[in-house]
């Protein structure tokens, strides 16, 4: 791109070139400097740099602080999670032993008035037998009465002449 | 035609309104660059106070305060000195916050001619200025060199293990590039200043003479028309580019100070 006019004509700071290389202008700008300079500095030193430092370290402490107890409080709830499924499960085994005790007190009670029932009926059924036994046994006895008896009347009726009843006994006896 | 005269921005007047100060012979009076680092330290020491409440959620003023602080303590002096670089912060800070409130002045504040003073003035393009500033830094880090390690200060010019003429050889160049520091670091930030304010006043200045041309006529005359208004893009383009160049050129300054200062600091300890 070329330029008309590249150079100023009429710059009158010009003349010995750049406007920065004036000498006349560096005392004041070296003096001002170097006193805002130390004013800004020892502003930082105390104020500024202690304070946002001490913001951020504070910021910083406060997060990891907060981590720590959002961590923390996580863990006791995981505990508290924790405590209450072993309570849970706990619970259930203890449930489930109730309800297998039950079971088996019903079940025992049950085969126990079963074993009794079985007794009263053993017990019954041995008193009726016991009773049927007796009456054949006076059956029996009976029958020999009356087989002596008949015994008696057939040898009279045969022979004419009742048999004593020692010998109707004795024949009773070898016959049996 | 609008003559270009990209030099006269850095022109040095003093402030009419004020009393003339001359000290033992020198004339310290209050002038526009002066005026204007005024205006920066109060802008800063301001903004600061703002941004120094220490409430633990931050507003806009003090999470703008504190990015700039931790720039400086978390991005250079903490990693670069270590955990002994605390006392060095302050330094640091107000050279970061100076220079790169001075330079951003030089772009946000490029107003012109308002209240019988020329508002566009960039302080950190006035050798003067970062001359002071360099000084300033060459002399703490001396000080507190001295202060640090006593006369083991010059161990800083002599790699350890070295046979004694080659560590005076290279003893030598070693204080030399120390001794250089200041004029590179007063240099530096001068020269991008400089430069920048220089390109864009010299494209500002063909927004306007081009569109003179432009306004002039009809014809070939047009294309100054055009001419204009690619300056004008350029201005607002390289416009960007400085308030980069500000924020950089400030960084710069404040990394090469904590670097100079490690080097005393920590001399002997591993580096």
């Amino acid at each position: 791109m070329a330029s008309p006019t590249q150079e100023g004509t009429t710059e009158p700071a010009q003349a010995g070139g750049l406007p920065q290389f004036d000498p006349q202008w560096w005392p004041g700008q070296i003096a001002w400097f170097s006193l805002i300079f130390l004013v800004v500095f020892l502003l930082m030193r105390s104020v500024f740099v202690p304070r946002i430092g001490g913001t951020i370290e504070a910021r910083d402490a406060k997060i990891e602080g907060d981590i720590a107890d959002a961590r923390r409080l996580k863990a006791e709830a995981d505990a508290q999670a924790q405590a209450a499924a072993a309570e849970t499960a706990q619970a259930r085994a203890q449930a489930q032993k109730l309800a297998a005790d039950a079971r088996a007190q019903a079940k025992a009670e049950i085969s126990a008035s079963l074993s009794a029932e079985e007794a009263k009926l053993a017990e019954t059924t041995e008193a009726a037998e016991a009773s049927i036994r007796a009456a054949r046994d006076e059956a029996m006895g009976n029958v020999r009465a009356i087989a002596a008896d008949t015994a008696g009347a057939i040898v009279a009726k045969l022979t004419g002449q009742a048999a004593t009843p020692g010998e109707i006994d004795a024949a009773l006896a070898a016959k049996a | 035609m609008a003559a270009i005269e990209p030099m006269k921005q850095f022109l040095i007047e003093r402030v009419e309104w004020l009393p003339p100060i001359v000290v033992g012979g020198f004339d310290l009076s209050v002038t526009n660059s002066v005026l204007m680092m005024l205006i920066a330290a109060v802008v800063i020491v301001v903004s600061l106070g703002m941004s120094a409440k220490g409430a633990i959620v931050p507003g806009r003023m003090q999470a703008v305060g504190e990015s700039l602080f931790d720039l400086i303590d978390g991005t250079l002096v903490t990693p670069i000195i270590g955990h002994n670089g605390k006392p060095y912060i302050p330094f640091v800070f107000t050279i970061f916050m100076l220079v790169l409130t001075m330079n951003l002045m030089g772009v946000v504040l490029a107003v012109g001619h308002v209240g019988g003073l020329d508002w566009t003035f960039t302080p950190t393009a006035q050798l003067a200025v970062t001359a002071t500033l360099a000084v300033i830094t060459f002399m703490s880090v001396l000080v507190i060199g001295f202060i640090k390690n006593g006369l083991g200060f010059f161990k800083l010019f002599v790699p350890p293990g070295v046979h004694w003429a080659m560590a005076l050889f290279i003893g030598f160049f070693e204080l030399i590039s120390f001794l250089v520091r200041p004029l590179t670091l007063a240099m530096r930030l001068f020269g991008n200043m400089l430069g920048g304010h220089v390109v864009m006043n010299i494209f500002a200045s063909f927004v306007v003479a081009l569109g003179a041309v432009g306004l002039a006529g009809f014809g070939l005359n047009s294309l100054g028309l055009v001419g204009s208004g690619l300056s004008l893009a350029m201005v607002i383009a390289l416009t960007g580019l400085e308030l980069v160049v500000a924020g950089l050129q400030a960084f710069v300054f404040a990394a090469l100070a904590t670097v100079y200062l490690n080097e005393v600091v920590n001399l002997g300890h591993g580096h």
